[in-house]
Order: C-alpha cells, then structure tokens, then sequence
C-alpha cells in the first residue's frame, strides 16, 4: 500500500488523494470549501522551496501557503 | 407592495457583479480576483413593468464564515429573507461550486435560481454539461449563460420572475451522509426537536453543523438551549469522534463531495482535458520565486511609463488650454473681484488639478488591466514569503495595489483577510500607498522641478512610499495581538480584457476626481483664494492665509519649507488635490512657483504630501472598518513619520549640497 505523506511533499506533475487535514477547525473548513477535502484527487502543478505550492482540485488553481500544505494528508496515485 | 428581494450568492470571482450590473445597468467593481465585491450592494431591475431589488453579495466558499465579507454574505442569506436566491456557480469548477449550493440547499433556503455562469470557458474547456439533466437532479431551475458576452440573461431573467412568482415547483436535493453519519444527524435532531430554535432553523442543518462544531451554531445553541444542552450535545460528539477515531468534520466534509461527484457524473462529462498549457507557463513565470519579481518589476515599471509617457504630455496641453482660456476670459470681467475669483481662483486652482486627469485616467487604466487580467491574485503568492517578513499575509498585497487607485475601497477592501491582526495592520498602512489624487501632485511638483528626470524622480518617491507602508507593517505588527491565518488563495484563470470593459471601468473609477475638482477642489479653491486676498493680499503679510501658515511656519521651517507649504498642507487633509490648486493660488503660476522654491524643498513637500496623513475620506473607511481609535492612531502615526522623513531629506539634502 501507498505510503501517506503530506502534500508539501509531492513534486510537480504528481497527483493524490487527500486523506487527512491536520490542524485546527477553522483552517480544516476553510480548505474543505475551498475544494480540498478526504477523497479528493489534486494535482501540484508547481512547487518551489520556499513559496506556496500550486495545485489544482475541483477544477480550480490553488496556491497554498507552505505550512498549510504540511498539513494536507495525501496519498500518491 | 414592497418590491421582492432577489438575493446573487456564489462562490468568490464566479461573476456576480457581472449579472448585477447586467440586470441592473450599474458599474459595481467587476475583477478577476476573488474577493472584489466586499459589502453588500443594491440595485433595481425592470421586467415585465415589476421592479425587484437585486443584492449582490460578496463571495463565499461556504456558509462557515472567515472573513468579514463572507460574513456579510452568511447573514443576509441567513438572516435576510431574500424572495429568490440566484446561486451563481462557476461552470468550470462545478465540483466546489456545489458545495456551497448543498450547504444552501441544507440550509433549506427556498426559492432558488442557479445561474450556471462561464459557459464559454467551460467549453473552451472541453467541459459537457447536460443543463435540463443537471436541473433535474439538483431539483432547481438551472440557467446557462455567459454573462461576460451577455448571452442567457434573457433566460435567467425569465427564470428569476417564475420562481420570484411561485410558479415553479422546486425541490432542492439534499445531501446524504453514510448511515452512521445519518443515525448521529437523527439523533441530534430528536435532541434539538421542539425547542425555539428548531423553529427557526432546520433540524438536519442544525444538526450537521453542530457535528462540523460550527461556531455560530454552537452560540446558537448555548443561546437557546443553554449550557447544560450544549454540553450533553457536545459530550455526544465527542464519543461519535472516538468511535469513529476520525473528526466529524472532515468525515462530513469528504462524502459531501462525494455525494456532489455522485451528482456531476449524471449530468457532466470531460472531453479531452486539454490542460491549459498557457496558463500554466503564466504562472510558472509570474509566481516564480526569482523570475516573478522582475516580471513585477516590469509590469510596475510600465504601468508608471505608460501614465507619464501619455499622461504628462496631455497635461501640459490640458494646464496650456485652462491657461489661454483664463487669459482671454479676464478682460471680459470688469469686476476685478470677481476677475481674480473666477480666472486666479476657480480655473488658476481648479483648472490646475483638472488638467491631471489624463494621467488620473491612465492609472486607473492600467491598473484595470492587471486586475481582470488575473495578475492580482499572482502578486499575493509571489509576495507572500516577503510581507510574512514584514508581518502581513501575502493578500495584502491587493489593498496595497489598490491604494494605487484610491484608499477608500483599499481599506474596505482588507475585509477578504482572514484575520483581524493582519486586517488591522494592512489597513494602518495603506494610506501611505500614494492614490491617484497624490499622483497628480506628486507629477506636478516633479514637472515643476525635475523637468526630463520628472519620471525617475516620481518613481522615488513610490518606493518610498512603499518602503514606508512595508516598515510600518513590520513595526506595528509587533503591537498587535493576534496570529497570522494561514495561506491559500484561488488562482483565477487568466482573460484578456475587452478594450471597451476597460475604458468604462477606468471611466467609472477616475470620474470621481473629476466631480472631486468641480465640488470638493471648485469650494478649497474659492476658499483659498478668499483666505488669501482679504483682508489684504498676499504678500502684505496681512492676509488670512499668511496668518494662518505663520502659525505653523516655525514647524515647517524644521523641514526646509515655508508657510505656503503648511497652508496647502492643511488644505490637502480635505483632499490631496488641494495642495496643487492652494499652490496655483498663492503663488499664481507653474513658474512662480519654481522661482520660490529649491528642487530639495519640492521634493521634500512632496515626500511629506505623499507621507503626511490619510485624507477625510480615508479617516473615515478606516474608522468604519474598525474604530475611531484605530483611525486617530493612524492619522497621529502618519503625521509623525511623515514630519520625520521631511525633516530627515531636507537635512541630508543641505548636508550633501543639493
Ligand atoms: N469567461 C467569462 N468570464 C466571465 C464571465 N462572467 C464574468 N466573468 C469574469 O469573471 C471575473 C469575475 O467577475 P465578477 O463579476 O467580479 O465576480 P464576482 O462573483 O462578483 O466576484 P467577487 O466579488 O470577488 O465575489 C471577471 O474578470 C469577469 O470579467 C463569463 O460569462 N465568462
Ligand atoms: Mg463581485
């Protein structure tokens, strides 16, 4: 089975479902509406080392800064 | 009969104040960022000889507020009895879209209209969407259109009024969980059932945003049930959680957009995914750790070329014409009072500052084409790593961009911040952003003194500006208590903006300094002119104006200027404008002007005009946007820095011998 690693690992061009949101209520809603959420299959399209990562998830471009995006569950696909 | 209430809620940028204005006929702010509409706005639209009041709302990814305009969205849908609610959603990103529309539909808001909008990027996309198929299966009128080209507002419309009239049966399809999630929903409603606020609200909602721990609700509930219910409500949570090992909100969360992906696949289909190859070489550019920095600084540096390449010659011909036609009206007034008031006064003052608008025009020109190009959004992610330095969020580079224009919505715009420290503070600094009012100044003096480096030496004095706002973000977050929310922004997709769209929005932007100069600047300029030619002239030492600028000369003399200065500084806290056209009077011409004063000495009324404190206006968004304590320490806080940085040029000026 596919190992569970958060997003800020993935390299450009990879894809995942998401798993898992760590951190508080309020940062976990807040990406939920915005269209992350368990089951959901994102892309990173960029990611650089200090910057957000760029992905995208239900049809829409999101940059999300670095410390949200070692929060975000993900398994490979 | 009160006219009926049609309500546009959606998700952020999918195009709300496009339908409203297209219903209504307005000009409301249109950009390609999300977060532009920030207050609710009201307009009127005709058919069929029925008047209905539209509201546009700011845009929301849920129904769980974070920010303050999603929280002015949540409560007029909550609260605000709207007769038709038309949910906008973006038909290239259906799949979040729904989820707001299912938290609507749960919420068990009646009466609604999806207005299924970017038809046309949807199928550029190669996105197939069976829209009588999709109606049918989310039980509501859904109405394709494109409201950008105008196509299909004839259609919502007609929709709006059937349903506005009842004569449409609905039956919105609400989402269902797994059955444990369902038995935990039922148990809570049985809980919750009979009280006052099952009344209100309906109990599959109540009780799915009391398993997500929904703040407002849980105060909902602690208000009508008490603490004791409250709490045997929420001790019941937390077992469901252990036993489930898993938070009830992300369990809910995920089958929500599974139930909307088991919805999607019944009326919507990809062709080929033919990934935007463009966009996306766009973005690797303009977010590019290095390379999207010197792409800002091109953009910025053109946008400044452009408005003083074609704006400044147009000035010179605007300030020439005002002048020819002052000559020439002054022998045909042979009162000599009012000869002095109308060609010294209202054109020496008025016309002065009116003949800025060409570059007035070309800023906010240019700074329409970067907003519904898709840059703003952009800019947040480059700069997100920086301001954190600074202690601002990445998104408060977009008040920052607009203070360009003009504070006022500046301020109101920081209501998309997710936090009220990073609010607090990027509000704090925005009036040292140099508006379009302090461009014309800024380009007036420079003109004045500086000749052919008139550019170069504008640019300086936005950097310092700049330099200013960001150091004092970085001082002031030190003070303010708080913790920085976390980042994420939707990136838009790019557009090309129509020419004509541009030239109206520019319009309906720069019009404002034109009714400014024929209200605010024509009343300063006469009042100025009467300050400064009773009960004697100027230059007798007796006039009002002097006495008033002696007061403060010994203060302006600190820095290198004279009581000239003060009295158009003084006047500028009305309005920026002021300070040209009290300069225009007092000293009577362009040339007089650079006889009087050194290149140091308009530099330094420069920087200290541009740095000095926010205009009556901007006092006011910033004590609406927080309070009158806030606005008085900003304005207290400018005059300081300003006072400092005027005297700090003007000594290192004299002591390097310029
Ligand atoms: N391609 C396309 N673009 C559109 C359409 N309708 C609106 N837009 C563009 O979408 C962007 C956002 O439009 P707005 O009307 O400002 O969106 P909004 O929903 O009011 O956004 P917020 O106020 O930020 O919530 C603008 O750049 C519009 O020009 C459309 O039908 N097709
Ligand atoms: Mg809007």
């Amino acid at each position: 089975m596919d190992m569970i690693v958060p997003l800020s690992e993935l390299k450009p061009g990879e894809s995942a479902v998401v798993v898992d949101i760590a951190g508080g209520s309020g940062l976990r809603s807040r990406l939920y509406a915005m269209g992350v959420a368990p089951g959901v299959i994102i892309r990173v399209l960029e990611k650089y080392q200090f910057g957000p990562v760029v992905v995208e998830a239900g049809g829409t471009r999101l940059a999300v800064g670095k410390g949200m995006s070692a929060k975000i569950l993900v398994r490979r696909l | 009969m009160a006219m009926k209430v049609i309500a546009l809620a959606g998700n952020p940028n999918v195009g709300k104040t496009t339908i409203f204005n297209a219903l209504t006929g307005m000009h409301q702010h249109v950009g390609n960022w999300p977060g532009v509409t920030v207050e609710k706005k009201e307009g009127v639209f005709e058919y069929g000889g029925e008047r209905f009041l539209v509201v546009d709302l700011p845009g929301t990814y849920s129904l769980t507020a974070h920010s303050i305009d999603e929280l002015v969205a949540r409560n007029f849908l909550l609260n605000g009895n709207p007769d038709v609610v038309v949910n906008v959603v973006d038909a290239t990103s259906i799949l979040r879209n729904l989820y707001l529309t299912m938290e609507i539909f749960e919420m068990g808001l009646k009466n609604i209209v999806i207005a299924l909008n970017k038809i046309d990027l949807a199928e550029k996309k190669g996105i197939r969407i069976d829209v009588g198929k999709m109606s049918k299966v989310l039980g509501v009128p859904v109405v394709p259109l494109s409201a950008k080209k105008g196509e299909g507002l004839g259609e919502l419309k007609e929709a709006i009024i059937r349903v506005a009239h009842g004569e449409v049966e609905e039956n919105p399809i609400i989402p269902h969980y797994d059955p444990e999630v369902e038995r935990e929903i039922e148990h809570i409603s049985r809980v919750l059932e009979g009280t006052k606020l099952a009344s209100k609200y309906p109990l599959r909602w109540l009780a799915i945003k009391l398993l997500q721990r929904d703040e407002e609700v849980i105060k909902l509930v602690e208000r009508y049930l008490g603490k004791e219910g409250l709490e045997s409500v929420m001790t019941h949570i937390n077992e469901v959680e252990e036993r489930y090992g898993k938070a009830m909100d992300l369990v809910i969360a995920g089958q929500k957009y599974e139930f909307i992906d088991g919805l999607t696949h019944e009326f919507m289909s990809y062709g080929q995914a033919s990934g935007d190859v463009l966009a996306d070489q766009l973005d690797r550019l303009l977010i590019h750790p290095v390379y999207g920095f010197i792409a800002m600084a091109i953009v910025f540096y053109g946008v400044f070329k452009f408005v003083f390449a074609f704006g400044l010659p147009l000035q010179n011909w605007l300030a020439e014409a005002f002048t020819l036609f002052g000559n020439w009206l002054a022998p045909h007034i042979a009162n000599q009072a009012l000869r002095g008031l109308i060609v010294d006064g209202i054109i020496g003052g008025v016309g002065m500052v009116l003949s800025f608008f060409p570059l007035v025009f070309l800023l906010f020109f240019a700074l329409s084409f970067l907003e519904d190009f898709g840059y703003m959004a952009r800019v947040a992610v480059l700069m997100e790593g920086i301001l954190r330095k600074f202690g601002l969020p990445g998104k408060s580079i977009i008040p920052l961009i607009l203070g360009l224009g003009c504070n006022v919505p500046a301020v109101m715009s920081t209501r998309t911040l997710d936090d009220e420290k990073d609010r607090l503070v990027t509000m704090f600094v925005n009036p040292f952003i140099p508006c379009s009012a302090r461009l014309s100044v800024i380009s007036f003096l420079s003109a004045i003194f500086f000749g052919k480096d008139s550019a170069l030496v504008a640019a300086s004095i936005y950097v310092l500006a700049f330099a200013v706002a960001l150091g004092s973000a970085w001082l002031v977050s030190r003070f303010v208590s708080g913790e920085s929310s976390p980042f994420v922004i939707e990136l838009p997709e790019y557009l090309i903006p129509s020419g004509k769209s541009l030239l109206v929005h520019s319009w309906e932007r720069s019009k404002e300094f034109v009714q400014k100069a024929g209200t605010v600047i024509l009343l300063g300029a006469i009042f100025i002119w009467y300050l400064s030619n009773y009960p004697a002239p100027v230059g007798t030492g007796r006039s009002y104006a002097e006495q008033i600028g002696h007061f403060f000369e010994p203060y302006m003399r600190l820095m290198g200027l004279d009581w000239r200065a003060a009295v158009s500084l003084l006047f500028g806290i009305i309005a920026k404008e002021n300070v040209i056209s009290t300069l225009g009077v007092i000293y009577g011409s362009p040339e007089a002007i650079r006889d009087a004063m050194t290149p140091l000495q308009g530099y330094v009324l420069m920087a200290v005009t541009t740095l000095y404190i926010p205009c009556i206006a901007t006092i006011g968004a910033i004590k609406a946007e927080s309070n009158w304590k806030w606005a008085a320490l900003t304005t207290a806080y400018m005059i300081t820095v300003a006072s400092i940085i005027g005297i700090l040029i003007w000594h290192l000026g004299i002591a390097l011998g310029w």
